[in-house]
C-alpha cells in the first residue's frame, strides 16, 4: 500500500558502503533456521510416532467422503485432491454469492443514509449499528436457525412466484438438462461481454478523437438482446426450462440452492453490506458540497449531476476500501465450515479428520486462500488503477 | 477506516440535500413514509416480541411452547449457564472474578486511551501481566487450595474474555516489534521477513490460523509434551493479530515527519533509545483510531473459536436452547449473546469515535 513511501530512516541515513553486513541479520536468520529446523524434526518425529510418512502423496488418495454440494463433479471415491478443487470452487461461488448481495445491500444502505429524508437515515443507520457490532458468525448462526426452523420441510415447500422454498434448499426453474443449452449458455457468456467491451471501447476511441458522444449503452442492451437470441438459433438450442417438481421426498428439476449456501451468501452480503454502505456514505459525503451546487448552478438535472460529478468522484474515493472489503469477504467465506457448507475450509477439516495430516493439508489450504487473496488484490487494484487513471482524466 | 468522525447525518447543503432525494426510489415523501412505515413495523415487531406477547419472568415456562413472543423464563433461568457454561456450579465465582478483573482492565485501558492520560508504562505492563496470570490461575485452580477445573469445562463469557483481551493485549508488543522490524532500513533480511510475515498472515482468514493452532501446533512440540487447545488458540490468535497491530502502528510511524528521527540521531540516541522515547510514543498516538478498530474486529472475530469446539458465548447459548426440558429458544439465547455484542463493541467504537475526534482537533 505505502510502498512509493520512502521511510524516514532511508532518506536520513549515510550514503551506504559496498558491503554492508548487518549481524543483527545474520543472528535472526540464523535463529530462525534453527527454529524451523526443530519444529521439522519435531513434527517428523510425531508424525512417525503416529505411524504416518509426511509427505502430499495422500492427497491422490480415495477421499471417501462426501460433499453436501459440488459444483464439479465429485463423489466419495474421488481423489482428495479432487475434494480440495470442489472445496474451492464452493468458495468461489458463495463469495461471488456472498459479493452480489453485498453490493446490493450496500448501495440502497448507502444511498438511503445520505439522503435528506430522516426516516431514511435513521434505517440506515440502524442497519450499519447493528451488523458493525455484531460478529459475523452470530449473524449466520441466526440466520442459518432461523432458516432451518422457520422454513416448511421439503414436503410442505411453499412456491413463491418461480422460487419454491424448503428448509433443506431454495429451487429455481433452470434451463433443461441438454448439452446444447450449456453450450449455448457458455458461448452467450463469452460473446456479449466480448462484443460490448469491443463496442465501448470503439465508442470511447472516437469520443477521444472526434469529440462525438456515441450511443454506447443502447447498443449494449441490443448486444444482450440480440446475440443470444442468435446464438440460440445458430446452436439450435432448445432453451426449455425444467422447473422444480416435488417427487416424493424431494425435489426433482430446475437448480437447487442449498440452505447453508443460501444462508452463508445472505450472512455475508447483510454484514458485509453494513460495512460497504459505510464506505459508500463516507465517499458521497466527500464530494464537496459546492461541485455539487455549481453543477446545479449550471443547470445540470440530477441524473447528470450524478453521473458527471458525484459518482467519478465518490468512485476515487470508495474504490480502494471497496476492494479491501471484497478482500474481506472472500477470507470470511471460511466461516461457513460452522454451518456445514462444503467450502474450501470445511473440506481441509475433514480431510485432517480422515487422514491426521494437519500440516500438509493446512499449508495446501493455506497456499490457497493466500494465493486466492493475492489474485483478487492484484486484479482489483490494477482494474481500479485504471479506474480511477480514466476518472482522474474526466475530472481534470 | 471503519470508525470515522461522527457524522451528524444531516447533508451539509441545499444543494446536496436536493441532490440527495434519491430519483431511482420515487418521490421523497415517499420515500419518507416507506420508511417511516418500515421503522415503525420493526418497533412493533420489536416490542410486541419483547413485551406484549411474551411470556413473564414470573409465569409458568411452560407456556413458552405455545407463545409467540420471547420466553422472559428461559432468560432467568438460563443466563448464568449462558454466562459461565458447564463450569462446576459452585465455583463459578471464580469466572466471574476473571470476566471482572479482564473488564476492569481493559476498560482502565480504555478510559486512559480516551483521557490520553497513561499511568506509568510499567505499572499497566504489570498489572496486565498479574492480571493474565490471575485468571488462568482462578480458571484453571489446582493451587492456594482451588479445587482445579478442567479447561474444557472453561465455558461461556471467561472463554471469550481471555482469547480476546489477553491475546491483544499479548499482541500488541509483538505488532510493535513487527512495525518497527518493518519500518527500520539497517537491517534488511528483518525488514523482509517482518514484511512477509505481515502480508501472509493478511492474507488468510483467521479460521485457517485457529486450525493451525489446533492441529499443527501440537505436531511441533516434543514428545510427550502436550498443549490445551485454549492456550493453543491463544497462541494462533496472539500471532493473528499481531500482523494487523503491525500494519496499525507501520502507518502511525510512515506519518511521523523524517525530523523527528533525524534530531533524535543528532542527539545521539540509539536505534531503542529513538525509537522508545521519540519514535513510537507519536506514532502509537497517531495510529490509535486505527488500532481501536483493529481491536474491534478482533474482539468479534474471537467468537469464530466456536468453530474449533470451544465453547464461548455463542455455544453456550446453542446448548443452552438445545435443552430438550425448553422449548425451542434459539431467538432468545442469540439475543441475549447479540445484546452483549452490541454493548461492548458499541462502547469500543464510542472509544475509537473520541479518539478520531481528538485525532481531528489535533490536526487543525
Amino acid at each position: 500500500m505505502d510502498q512509493k513511501l520512502i521511510s524516514p530512516v532511508a532518506q536520513s541515513s549515510p550514503p551506504k558502503k559496498a558491503l554492508d553486513i548487518s549481524w543483527l541479520d545474520i543472528g535472526a536468520g540464523l535463529a530462525l533456521i534453527a527454529v524451523f529446523a526443530l519444529v521439522a524434526m519435531n513434527i517428523h518425529s510425531n508424525m512417525v510416532a503416529a505411524g504416518i510418512q509426511p509427505g502430499f502423496s495422500f492427497l491422490t488418495q480415495q477421499a471417501g467422503f462426501d460433499l453436501s454440494e459440488s459444483l464439479i463433479p465429485y463423489g466419495a471415491s474421488d481423489s482428495y485432491l479432487r475434494a480440495i478443487l470442489a472445496g474451492l470452487a464452493n468458495t468461489i461461488a458463495v463469495a461471488a454469492a456472498s459479493l452480489v448481495v453485498a453490493c446490493a445491500s450496500g448501495l440502497l444502505v448507502g444511498l438511503l443514509s445520505v439522503s435528506a429524508q430522516a426516516p431514511a437515515r435513521l434505517l440506515a443507520l440502524g442497519y450499519v449499528e447493528l451488523f458493525r457490532n455484531l460478529p459475523k458468525i452470530l449473524v449466520l448462526l441466526v440466520i442459518f436457525v432461523a432458516a432451518v426452523n422457520g422454513l416448511p420441510a421439503v414436503r410442505q415447500a411453499i412456491t413463491f412466484g418461480p422460487l419454491t422454498i424448503s428448509n433443506r434448499a431454495i429451487y429455481l426453474p433452470w434451463l433443461s438438462d441438454d448439452p446444447r443449452n450449456s453450450r449455448w449458455l457458455l458461448a452467450s457468456l463469452v460473446a456479449v461481454p466480448a462484443a460490448s467491451a469491443l463496442w465501448l471501447r470503439r465508442v470511447a476511441r472516437r469520443q477521444a478523437q472526434t469529440g462525438v458522444r456515441g450511443t454506447a449503452w443502447p447498443v449494449v442492451i441490443a448486444i444482450a438482446i440480440v446475440v443470444p437470441t442468435a446464438l440460440a438459433f445458430v446452436l439450435k438450442a432448445p432453451l426449455v426450462l425444467s422447473w422444480p417438481k416435488l417427487e416424493g421426498f424431494s425435489v426433482g428439476g430446475g437448480v437447487a440452492f442449498s440452505i447453508q449456501f443460501c444462508t452463508v451468501a445472505i450472512a455475508l452480503g447483510l454484514y458485509h453490506g453494513a460495512q460497504i454502505a459505510e464506505v459508500l456514505r463516507g465517499g458521497i459525503r466527500a464530494v464537496p458540497a459546492g461541485q455539487i451546487e455549481a453543477a446545479a448552478a449550471l443547470g445540470l438535472k440530477r441524473g447528470r449531476i450524478t453521473r458527471l460529478i458525484v459518482l467519478p468522484q465518490v468512485l476515487r474515493i470508495i474504490i480502494p476500501p471497496l476492494n479491501n472489503q471484497f478482500v474481506n469477504l472472500l477470507k470470511n467465506t471460511s466461516i461457513s465450515i460452522a454451518v456445514g457448507y462444503s467450502d474450501l475450509m470445511s473440506v481441509a477439516g475433514t480431510t485432517i479428520n480422515q487422514t491426521f495430516r494437519p500440516l500438509e493439508t493446512m499449508l495446501i489450504t493455506m497456499s490457497i486462500y493466500l494465493a486466492l487473496c493475492l489474485v483478487l488484490a492484484g486484479t482489483l487494484n490494477h482494474w481500479s488503477a485504471r479506474i480511477r487513471a480514466r476518472e482522474g482524466r474526466g475530472t481534470r | 477506516m471503519n470508525v470515522d468522525v461522527a457524522l451528524s447525518g444531516r447533508p451539509h447543503s441545499k444543494a446536496q440535500a436536493r441532490w440527495g432525494r434519491l430519483p431511482a426510489l420515487g418521490p421523497s415523501t415517499l420515500l419518507s413514509l416507506a420508511c417511516v412505515a418500515l421503522v415503525l413495523y420493526i418497533g412493533w415487531i420489536t416490542l410486541d416480541w419483547l413485551l406484549l406477547s411474551a411470556v413473564p419472568p414470573w409465569a409458568n415456562a411452560e407456556f413458552c411452547g405455545t407463545a409467540s413472543g420471547a420466553c422472559w423464563p428461559f432468560w432467568v433461568e438460563k443466563t448464568r449457564f449462558i454466562l459461565f457454561g458447564t463450569y462446576p456450579f459452585d465455583l463459578q465465582w471464580r469466572p466471574m472474578v476473571v470476566c471482572m478483573l479482564l473488564l476492569t482492565l481493559s476498560m482502565a485501558t480504555g478510559q486512559m486511551a480516551v483521557c490520553g492520560r497513561w499511568v506509568d508504562v510499567r505499572l499497566l505492563v504489570g498489572s496486565w501481566v498479574a492480571g493474565m496470570i490471575a485468571s488462568f490461575v482462578l480458571m484453571a485452580g489446582g493451587v492456594a487450595g482451588l479445587a482445579p477445573v478442567d479447561a474444557t469445562r472453561w465455558n461461556g463469557l471467561p472463554i471469550l474474555l481471555i482469547l480476546s483481551t489477553i491475546a491483544l493485549a499479548l499482541a500488541l508488543p509483538v505488532g510493535v516489534l513487527l512495525a518497527l522490524a518493518r519500518y527500520q532500513t539497517r537491517h534488511r533480511f528483518m525488514r523482509r521477513a517482518a514484511a512477509a510475515y505481515v502480508e501472509i498472515m493478511r492474507g488468510m482468514p483467521m479460521v485457517t490460523l485457529l486450525f493451525v493452532g489446533v492441529f499443527v501446533l501440537p505436531l511441533t512440540l516434543p514428545k510427550g509434551m502436550a498443549i490445551d487447545p485454549i492456550v493453543a488458540v491463544l497462541i494462533a490468535l496472539v500471532f493473528f493479530h499481531a500482523a494487523y497491530f503491525a500494519e496499525d502502528v507501520r502507518s502511525g510511524l510512515l506519518s511521523l515527519p523524517p525530523g523527528q528521527h533525524e534530531a533524535a540521531s543528532s542527539l545521539g540516541l540509539g536505534f531503542w533509545q529513538t525509537a522508545r522515547l521519540v519514535l513510537l510514543p507519536q506514532a502509537i498516538e497517531r495510529s490509535m483510531p486505527a488500532l481501536v478498530n483493529s481491536t474491534i474486529g478482533a474482539y468479534k472475530d474471537t467468537s469464530l473459536v466456536v468453530i474449533l469446539g470451544l465453547h464461548d458465548l455463542s455455544a453456550t447459548a446453542r446448548m443452552a436452547f438445545s435443552d430438550v426440558a425448553w422449548g425451542n429458544q434459539a431467538l432468545e439465547a442469540y439475543v441475549f449473546v447479540g445484546l452483549w455484542f452490541l454493548l461492548s463493541c458499541s462502547y469500543l467504537s464510542w472509544i475509537g469515535r473520541r479518539l478520531s475526534a481528538s485525532a481531528t482537533t489535533r490536526a487543525h
